[in-house]
């Protein structure tokens, strides 16, 4: 019996170990194979790549390859659809008529120039620019991108409305019904690419367009690599190409980093930042306020001015920034600081000021702790989705109204959309959204102040502030649009309908050998260009 | 009945049954639990607050009108009424059309292909590999009850079934990746890249297993005829392998043709981590962006997945023993 026990423990060790051992001869190939190195743009099956650890700029071939680890993926190369447009612009593929720079300016790209007289625009191309198969870039080209972009995005459906022709091959024209200050702002969108429609028989993934870079290969909804454009109307790229890998966790892009597969990836969480921040020497971190805010709405029609007050004397929007840990930046107003319409005052933080706002409203304290006001405690609905770190925001927000006496209870929904934003069932709503898409706070403003707007379900009502957003929809000169926009929103401000808490960093981690990856820009779609480099 | 050494040996047969009748009645059931299904994902869909023109719009963070947001609606079909969107629906897969996603456009069923593919071959490597180690280590387990390696390998299983997915994940990607550099992080479909998620489905499943296999192990041997085999001098292995195992078998397949649902559900997060292009990924971000075309054909799949493993098990086990279905049929 017990011989018998041993005979058949030999027999399963003897299966064991050869399922080991075929076990072991696969990582044994897997350890050859990893200390590969990748071939020309990510080469390999399907975009995959080898465990090496790339040190230098030159992979295989000794070309010059990016690899970036990017948390976005498109089903459609296409740029007039959807948002597909922002990715198309950060592989350096695509282009507009103008784009937008770190000082939240627009400038010319393909245009030369833009010119408006009362309600027409006429805009200039650049002689040189011309697409990637060496045709030169046409007024009557551009006109039929803007159509199409019309036609098959409904965002930008706007745009059929327009009398547009092109006056000759260099020369444009967009008529517009009403004076139309932000054209060229709109015209930067980067929905807005220009495609050759000719010659991209496969628009869906080759399509031919401007940019430093052309498609070699793309996977809906997963990898694009790219390669130069030979034929760059403005200068040499660089580098030979680049890889995007659709890459959604932030633990593999993380650890795809650190082990040398990727060489760049944005939108670095607090954790990871607190990790290459202790390690300067080989990884470069770069936080700059972006567009992306997070507010506050707070409802008018059931809090009194007074318990508003209290409200905004209370959250601290730093201590807020600080609990976030780098990334966000405590706003003021809805656009970042440095802009020339980010110039709005808020009130500072006062716990007793904010108590004696209560209290002049008639709130008293109860036993609990909290105010009441003829035995009603205030508890306010702070209703959140949990995203863009607004769960954590909540949280914190209930936490800072409990210090001065405001009891509160926090609502979550899964689509504020379609529930508290529409429906207005709220006190404080939180929400998260692009302030600034554009270089110009018409579209913000217009969205979230004007009397029968989107967001304007908090019953925020300043005919004063109808007339001056009148105002800055007809107003073309940029710094009289920054000095009215500035005075719309300390309006907002100063009556307590919105509380502007802090502004999404855009972060980025690059390995020292490499710069230009659109790090210093604060607008999510760009990324590589001409002078990107990988050293 | 008995065997050569006279034990209770399953008999191996398809007499006395009627299988084409029994599948045909699956198959009926099948059709009836698919419409009772995608109806109902359907209808939760529908209710659930926001819709795929909303989500899709406001994608990128950008703001949009209720004009633009309601011309949308009206172009993607979603202002009429909720029988007559599901009855399109189904109008169109009878006819073999998916359709088309709300979110990206792009064909239904290219995408359950390609996400298909790519599951199954995820899948069925984690189930091979675990029953490859679980089998005889479940086994082994069992006949060295209290032992030191039934206590490792109890040890073990233990831990393989309490670590969550994303935690092997993430381990594993530390070592093998990271460190050792075995493997690439990026494993985005390629052959080489299959090792690690596979892996990580693989740890579960086999610590699942290993626990099942050395329960029912236990329990054959401990039954009379173990003992009588002994007693009249038949070799360990023989009673091992032709008694034991096959007669753990019935508890062995119950419990893979349950891991269908723990894979699809590891694979969600494990496709994720490891970039691996399934359908476990897809739903994810089809239930996301409210994607009913994406959903509903996920939704088909999987329910004739389930219900095929299941009719698959029950075959099974009638052809392991015929008395479970005899029993099931005069009792139905």
């Amino acid at each position: 019996m017990k011989r018998g026990r041993k005979r058949a423990s030999a027999w399963l060790l003897a299966v064991l170990m050869t399922a080991l051992a075929a076990c072991g001869t696969k990582a044994g190939q897997g350890e050859t194979a990893g200390k590969g190195t990748d071939a020309k743009a990510g080469g390999g099956e399907t975009g995959g790549t080898s465990g090496g650890e790339r040190t230098d700029g030159e992979d295989a071939g000794g070309e010059k390859i990016l690899n970036a680890g990017v948390s976005f993926n498109i089903a459609s190369m296409d740029a007039h659809l959807d948002y597909n447009g922002w990715y198309t612009n950060v592989y350096g593929v695509t282009e507009e008529l103008f784009k937008l720079n770190g000082n939240y300016e627009v400038e010319p790209w393909l245009a030369e120039k833009a010119e408006s007289e009362g309600k027409t625009w006429t805009i200039t191309l650049k002689k040189e620019a011309a697409f990637s198969n060496g045709k030169a870039l046409t007024a009557d080209m551009v006109v039929r991108n803007l159509e199409r972009a019309a036609e098959k995005n409904e965002r930008f459906a706007w745009l059929g409305e327009y009398e547009m022709k092109a006056v000759d091959d260099g020369t444009l024209t967009i008529t517009t019904p009403e004076v139309y200050p932000t054209m060229m702002n709109d015209l930067a969108s980067p929905e807005l690419a220009i495609m050759d429609l000719d010659d991209s028989e496969d628009i869906d993934n080759n399509p031919v367009c401007t940019g430093p870079f052309v498609v070699s290969e793309f996977e809906p909804k997963g990898t694009v690599k790219v390669s130069r454009n030979e034929n760059y109307w403005n200068g040499n790229a660089k580098l030979d190409g680049a890889v995007f890998y659709y890459m959604p966790e932030d633990d593999t892009k993380q650890m795809a980093l650190q082990s040398g597969e990727i060489d760049c990836y944005d939108f670095v969480t607090a954790s990871a930042m607190e990790i290459y921040a202790a390690d300067p020497d080989d990884y470069n971190l770069t936080v700059l306020p972006a567009s992306r805010l997070q507010f506050y709405i707070l409802n008018e029609e059931r809090l009194e001015a007074g318990v508003r007050q209290a409200v905004t004397l209370t959250v601290d929007k730093e201590a807020i920034a600080s609990f976030l840990q780098g990334t966000v930046t405590a706003a003021k107003g809805p656009f970042a600081e440095s802009s020339a319409y980010g110039k709005v005052t808020v009130p500072a933080v006062d716990l007793e000021k904010a108590k004696a706002s209560l209290e002049g409203a008639g709130y008293v304290l109860n036993g609990n702790g909290f105010y009441e006001k003829d035995g009603k405690e205030l508890d306010l609905n702070i209703a959140y989705y949990a995203s863009r770190s607004l769960d954590s925001l909540a949280i914190l927000i209930q936490e800072q109204l409990k210090e001065v006496g405001i009891n509160s209870h926090l609502t979550c929904e899964e689509d504020p959309d379609a529930t508290y934003i529409a429906t207005g069932d709220f006190d404080l709503a939180l929400y998260c959204m692009i302030a600034d898409k554009a270089g110009d706070p018409y579209y913000f403003i217009d969205s979230t102040l004007r009397d029968g707007a989107y967001f304007d379900v908090g019953g925020f009502d300043d005919p004063e502030c109808e007339k001056l957003i009148d105002q800055l929809k007809y107003e073309i000169e940029p710094q009289k649009r920054a000095e009215l926009a500035n005075q719309i929103v300390q309006r907002a401000i100063d009556d307590h309908a919105f509380g502007y808490v802090g502004l999404f960093n855009k972060v980025t981690v690059t390995l020292p050998s490499v710069t230009g990856f659109a790090e210093h820009l604060p607008y999510d779609f760009y990324g590589i260009d001409a002078d990107s480099d990988k050293q | 009945m008995g065997g050569a050494a006279g034990l209770p040996l399953v008999k191996f047969g398809w007499e006395a049954m009627n299988v084409k009748r029994y599948i045909g009645r699956r198959l009926f059931q099948l059709f009836l639990i698919l419409i009772g299904v995608t109806f109902l994902v359907f209808l939760l869909m529908y209710l659930s607050p926001g819709d795929p023109a909303q989500r899709k719009l406001t994608a990128g963070g950008v703001a949009v009108t209720e004009e633009v947001l309601e011309r949308a609606r009206e172009d993607m079909g979603l202002n009429r009424p909720l029988l007559a969107q599901y009855g399109s629906w189904l109008g169109r897969v009878v006819r073999g059309d998916f359709g088309e996603s709300l979110n990206d456009g792009l064909p239904v069923a290219g995408k359950l292909a390609k996400g298909l593919k790519n599951t199954l071959l995820l899948s069925l490597t984690s189930l091979f590999a675990a029953l490859l180690f679980a089998i005889p280590l479940g086994t082994y387990s069992a006949v060295r009850q209290h032992g030191a390696a039934d206590k490792i390998i109890s040890f073990l299983t233990f831990m393989g079934n309490s670590l969550p997915n994303f935690l092997i994940a993430v381990l594993l990607m530390y070592f093998l990746c990271l460190k050792t550099k075995l493997f690439p992080i990026l494993a985005n479909g390629s052959a080489k890249g299959l090792f690690l998620p596979a892996l990580t489905l693989a740890i579960p499943l086999f610590s699942q297993f290993t626990r099942q296999v050395r329960a029912a192990v236990l329990e054959q041997l401990h039954k009379p005829y173990v003992a009588g085999a002994r007693s009249r001098g038949v070799k360990e292995s023989a009673v091992l392998v032709r008694n034991v195992l096959r007669n753990s078998l019935i508890s062995i397949i119950t419990v893979v043709g349950m891991a269908g649902g723990t894979l699809m559900a590891g694979s969600v997060v494990v496709e994720s981590i490891f970039l691996w292009p399934g359908i476990g990924k897809l739903m994810m971000d089809a239930i996301t962006a409210k994607d009913y075309p994406v959903v509903q054909g996920l939704v088909l799949v999987m329910a004739l997945l389930f219900v095929t493993v299941n009719l698959v098990t029950d075959l099974l086990y009638h052809k392991l023993d015929p008395r479970i279905w005899d029993q099931g049929e005069e009792t139905s």
